[in-house]
C-alpha cells in the first residue's frame, strides 16, 4: 500500500488498516480493520482467543504488525514502543492496575510527572489542583489522601484513567473494565466514560459482556478468530445479534435439573476472620452446603470474600467459628489434610495461585495429584500413565492445544480455565469451591465450565461459588447467598434472584429493606 | 496435530536460546576482560590462547582442570537444588568448611579402620555436618519465613571463624605452627585417578550426583514438586504440596552436598583441613549454578570453565608476564555476567511471594 492512495481522514483518532499479527502458524489477527472516531466510545468485541489482546497490544505500541497498519488521526503510523504510542495521546489501563502500593492516591497520580516547587520537591498544591482540574473534567470526588492500598477497586480504577488523562492521553484503551466491578459501579464508571466522551476524548472499549458494550459504545466491531466479523453503530444492532457474530451459533443456556441433595458437605458456624492487615473482615457466618447443592456468594469485592475462601480451604487463619468437612472438624487442618479429605479449590486468580503459567500444561494438570498410586510409584513419576491420564482429561475437557508438554501459557485464558477445572474435578471431590470460575472467559468457555459445574453437581457434587458475576450466580445457584461487611445479608433461592434485587443487598440493605 | 509428533517435538530439549543465554556471559566476560587486558598493554587473543593451553593442552593440563573443577561441581550442584525450589542458598561456602573438617577429623582420628570403612565414614560424616549445618535457616526459612539469603549468608562467617578456632586449637596437628589438621591416613584418602595430579575418585562421585539430579529432576515426583515450589511457591501451595516441608529438604539436601564437596578436597586433595581450605568454593558454586542454568550439562559445563580459569591462572604467570590479576579479573567478570541473570532469578521468587 502507498502512502498516495491514503487520504487522511481525521476524524479518525485511532484505527487498524489490514492489520496482520502471526505467530507461528497462529495468526492472531487477519486484516483487521477498525476505525474509531474523536470523541467517540468504539468497543471492540470478542471471546476468548479472538485476537482482542494482540490488536490490543499493537494499538499501544507493544507489538508491530506483520502487515497493515495502525492510523493515528487518519494516518498511517508505526509506534515505536508504547511510550511512542503514548506520546500520540494514546493510553492503556490494562486489566491489573499499575498503582504504586504504599503511596496515596494523588501521588500515584502525579508519579513520574510531579509538578516540583522550588527545592525539587512535590509542590502538593499544584498537584492538587491538577486533580481537582481532572476531577471536574470526569465528574467525580475523589478522597486524594487516602493511600492506594485502602481505596477499593472501583477508585484505583478511576486513579488509573485519571493517570492518563494527567499525563496528557486523549486515547483511552480499557480492557475489560468492569470485570472487577460491582453493579453499581459498572454503572458509576459508564458516566465517567460519557463524561469523558463529552470533553472529546476518544475510548476504545474491549470487552466481551454485551450489556455494558451496548450501553456504553456508539460503535462496535466484533472480531472472532482474528477476522473482523462486523462493525456497526450500536444503535443499529441488538445483544442477540452480537452474541451470534461473537460466536458463530446460539449456545443453549445450560440447565439445572432439579436434583436431590444429600447430606451435608459443609457446615460453616460462627466463622470470623481477619485480612492480612488485621481487620475483621468476615464476621460469625453460618453457612451449609450439601451434597447436590451449588451455592453461591454474591457480594461487592472485599466484603469477606477472600476471608471465606481462605476460611474453608484453609489457606488462612480463622479468628472464630469451625469449619466441618463431610461431618469431620477441619478447622485445625490445612489445605492439604483438607484436600486428603475431599476438597477441590479452583482459585480465583489463575495467573498467580490457580496455574503455574511456566510449567508444561500436563504438569498443571497433574500437581497436587501427581502422588497417586496411578500416577507415582515409590516417587517415580510413571510417565506413561501420566501422559495418558493428561490426554484423557484434556480430550474430555475439550482443551484445544498443540501439546500437553508446552507451558500452559501458551493456552487462551479459558482453555487455560478448563485445565485448571478438568484438575479439580478429577479424583472425585467432595466438596469445590470455585472462585470467579468463569473470570476472563469467552461465553462457549462460560457454557462449557457452567455445564460442568453443573454436571458434578448432579452427580452429588457440594460446589462453593464465588463469583462477581451475577448472571452466572443465578444459572448455577440453587441458592444465593449475599455477603456484605462480613455478614450474610440475605438469601435468595433459584428462581426468585434477580439482578437488581441482589445488586441492592449487595451494598447493604437487607432482604426485608429490598422487598419493601 | 497428532499426539503423537506433537510429544515427539515437545521433549525437553536444549534449544538456541539456551545455549545463546549460556554462553552469552562467557561472551561479554571475554570482550570485557580483552579490553583491561590491552589497556594494560597486553594482547588479548595471546592472553587467551595461552589461558587455553594451560587449561586443555595436554592430559595433564586436563586433569588439573577437571580436578579443579570436581569441588565446583559440586557446590554448584548444592546452590542449584536450593535455588530450584526457590530458596537462594549462598550458604554452602560454609557448608564445604564445616564438611572438610568433619571428613579430615575422622580421617585423623580412626586410624584404625581399613579403607574400605573408614573412606565412606569420612565422607559420610561430611554429609552430615553439612546437612546440619543448614538446618537452623532451612528451620527458620520454612517456618518462620526468615530470610535465608541473610542466614545463610552470616552462617559461612561463622564457619569461617568456629572452624579457624578449631584448627588453632583442639584440632591444631601436634607440633605444628600453622593453623591445620594433622594429616588424614592414606585409608581416608580418596584414590587418586591420574597421578601426580590431584584429581581423584571425588571427581567420578560429582559425575554420578549429576546423573542422579538429572534424573531425579525429570522423573520423580519430588523433582516435580521443587520445581513447581520454584516458578509459583503460591501455586505449590494451593494445590496441596508441603512447600515448607519441601524447603527443609532441599536446603539441607543442598547441605550435605555442599558438605560432601568439603569431604572431598579435604580427602581427595588437601589430605587435611588448614585455614583457607575453600578459595570460595561455595561462592563460585553459586556463579557456577547461575551460569549453568540449573541443569546437569550446564553445571558440568561452567564448573570445568571455572575449573579452567583456576588452573591456568595459577600458572600463567610462569610463563608469561601477565600477572595472575588479569586471571582474577576475567573469573570476576565471567562472574558478574554469570549473575546477571540473578535479578531474573530474584524476580521470580518475589513475584511468588
Amino acid at each position: 500500500m502507498s502512502m498516495a492512495e491514503f487520504t487522511p481522514d481525521t476524524t479518525i483518532r485511532l484505527g487498524a488498516h489490514s492489520v496482520t499479527r502471526r505467530f507461528g502458524e497462529l495468526v492472531a489477527n487477519d486484516g483487521i480493520t477498525f476505525r474509531a472516531h474523536r470523541g467517540t466510545i468504539h468497543a471492540i468485541v470478542g471471546g476468548n482467543g479472538a485476537g482482542k489482546s494482540t490488536l490490543m497490544r499493537i494499538l499501544q505500541g507493544m507489538d508491530r504488525p506483520d502487515e497493515g497498519v495502525v492510523l493515528v488521526d487518519g494516518m498511517p503510523t508505526v509506534f515505536f514502543g508504547p511510550a511512542d504510542a503514548f506520546e500520540k495521546g494514546i493510553g492503556m489501563v490494562h486489566q491489573e492496575f499499575m498503582l504504586v502500593p504504599g503511596l496515596t492516591l494523588l501521588e500515584n497520580l502525579v508519579l513520574a510527572q510531579e509538578p516540583l516547587d522550588g527545592l525539587r520537591r512535590i509542590d502538593r498544591k499544584k498537584a492538587l489542583d491538577a486533580a481537582r482540574k481532572l476531577e471536574r473534567e470526569a465528574g467525580v470526588t475523589l478522597d486524594w489522601d487516602m493511600p492506594v492500598d485502602d481505596a477499593p477497586v472501583h477508585v484505583r480504577q478511576i486513579v488509573e484513567i485519571l493517570r492518563l488523562l494527567y499525563r496528557g492521553a486523549d486515547v483511552l484503551i480499557l480492557d475489560e473494565p468492569t470485570a472487577v466491578l460491582a453493579p453499581a459501579q459498572v454503572q458509576e464508571l459508564i458516566v465517567l466514560l460519557r463524561k469523558l466522551r463529552s470533553e472529546g476524548r476518544t475510548i476504545l472499549f474491549i470487552s466481551h459482556k454485551l450489556d455494558e458494550v451496548m450501553a456504553l459504545a456508539d460503535e462496535i466491531t466484533v472480531i472472532r478468530s482474528g477476522k473482523v466479523i462486523g462493525a456497526m453503530k450500536t444503535a443499529e444492532t441488538s445483544k442477540a445479534a452480537l452474541a451470534e457474530m461473537m460466536i458463530g451459533e446460539i449456545l443453549s443456556r445450560p440447565n439445572a435439573r432439579p436434583s436431590p441433595v444429600g447430606r451435608t458437605v459443609l457446615e460453616l458456624r460462627g466463622l470470623a476472620a481477619m485480612d492480612a492487615r488485621r481487620v475483621l473482615r468476615l464476621k460469625e457466618l453460618d453457612l451449609d452446603i450439601r451434597a447436590g447443592e451449588i451455592v453461591g456468594i454474591a457480594g461487592v469485592a472485599g466484603n469477606g470474600q477472600d476471608e471465606l475462601i481462605a476460611a474453608v480451604t484453609g489457606l488462612g487463619r480463622i479468628e472464630r467459628g469451625s469449619v466441618r468437612l463431610d461431618g469431620e472438624d477441619v478447622t485445625k487442618l490445612g489445605l492439604r489434610a483438607r484436600r486428603e479429605r475431599g476438597l477441590s479449590y479452583l482459585s480465583p486468580d489463575r495467573a498467580a495461585e490457580g496455574l503455574c503459567l511456566s510449567a508444561p500444561i500436563s504438569e498443571n494438570l497433574i500437581a497436587g495429584r501427581h502422588r497417586s498410586a496411578a500416577l507415582c510409584k515409590a516417587g517415580v513419576l510413571q510417565k506413561g500413565a501420566i501422559k495418558r491420564h493428561v490426554e484423557t482429561l484434556l480430550d474430555r475437557f475439550s482443551v484445544k492445544r498443540a501439546s500437553a508438554a508446552l507451558p500452559i501459557s501458551s493456552l487462551s485464558g479459558g482453555n487455560q480455565q478448563r485445565v485448571a477445572m478438568a484438575r479439580e474435578l478429577d479424583g472425585n471431590p467432595k466438596l469445590l469451591v470455585a472462585c470467579q470460575p468463569t473470570r476472563g472467559v469467552d461465553i462457549r468457555g462460560i457454557a462449557f465450565i457452567h455445564q460442568c459445574l453443573l454436571d458434578y453437581r448432579e452427580a452429588g457434587g457440594a460446589v462453593l461459588v464465588i463469583s462477581e458475576e451475577l448472571d452466572e450466580l443465578i444459572a448455577l445457584s440453587d441458592r444465593i447467598v449475599v455477603l456484605y461487611d462480613g455478614r450474610v445479608t440475605g438469601e435468595v433461592a433459584r428462581g426468585s434472584a434477580k439482578v437488581e434485587e441482589l445488586g441492592r443487598m449487595m451494598l447493604g440493605e437487607t432482604r426485608k429493606e429490598v422487598a419493601a | 496435530m497428532s499426539a503423537v509428533a506433537s510429544s515427539a517435538r515437545a521433549t525437553p530439549a536444549i534449544g538456541w536460546r539456551d545455549v545463546a543465554l549460556a554462553v552469552a556471559p562467557l561472551v561479554l566476560a571475554l570482550v570485557v576482560a580483552g579490553i583491561v587486558l590491552a589497556v594494560a598493554g597486553h594482547n588479548p587473543l595471546e592472553v587467551y590462547w595461552l589461558l587455553l593451553k594451560e587449561s586443555f593442552g595436554g592430559v595433564k593440563r586436563i586433569a588439573a582442570t577437571v580436578a579443579a573443577s570436581t569441588p565446583l561441581i559440586l557446590t554448584g550442584l548444592a546452590t542449584a537444588v536450593a535455588f530450584r525450589s526457590g530458596v537462594f542458598n549462598v550458604g554452602v561456602e560454609g557448608c564445604v568448611l564445616v564438611g572438610g573438617l568433619a571428613a579430615a577429623y575422622v580421617g585423623f582420628t580412626f586410624v584404625g579402620l581399613p579403607a574400605t570403612l573408614l573412606l565412606p565414614f569420612a565422607l559420610g560424616a561430611a554429609v552430615i555436618a553439612g546437612t546440619l549445618w543448614m538446618l537452623v535457616p532451612a528451620l527458620l526459612k520454612a517456618r518462620l519465613d526468615v530470610d535465608e539469603v541473610v542466614t545463610t549468608l552470616m552462617l559461612n562467617f561463622i564457619a569461617v571463624s568456629l572452624t579457624a578456632w578449631l584448627v588453632n586449637g583442639p584440632l591444631l596437628a601436634p607440633g605444628s605452627a600453622n593453623s591445620a589438621t594433622p594429616m588424614v591416613v592414606e585409608a581416608a584418602r580418596l584414590p587418586r585417578l591420574m597421578p601426580p595430579s590431584t584429581l581423584n575418585a571425588g571427581f567420578l562421585i560429582a559425575i554420578a550426583l549429576l546423573v542422579l539430579y538429572w534424573l531425579w529432576g525429570r522423573g520423580t515426583a519430588l523433582g516435580l514438586e521443587t520445581r513447581l515450589a520454584g516458578l509459583n511457591p503460591r501455586f505449590a501451595i494451593a494445590s496441596g504440596i508441603n512447600v515448607p516441608m519441601l524447603i527443609i529438604k532441599m536446603m539441607l539436601l543442598s547441605g550435605a552436598i555442599g558438605g560432601l564437596a568439603g569431604g572431598i578436597q579435604a580427602l581427595g586433595t588437601v589430605n587435611r583441613f588448614v585455614v583457607g581450605f575453600s578459595p570460595g568454593y561455595g561462592f563460585t558454586g553459586i556463579a557456577v549454578a547461575l551460569l549453568g542454568r540449573g541443569s546437569a550439562i550446564g553445571i558440568l559445563l561452567a564448573a570445568l570453565l571455572f575449573g579452567a580459569l583456576a588452573t591456568s591462572g595459577a600458572t600463567i604467570q610462569l610463563f608469561s608476564d601477565v600477572p595472575i590479576e588479569i586471571v582474577n579479573i576475567l573469573q570476576g567478570t565471567v562472574m558478574i555476567f554469570a549473575v546477571a541473570r540473578f535479578g531474573w532469578l530474584l524476580k521470580n521468587r518475589q513475584g511468588g511471594k
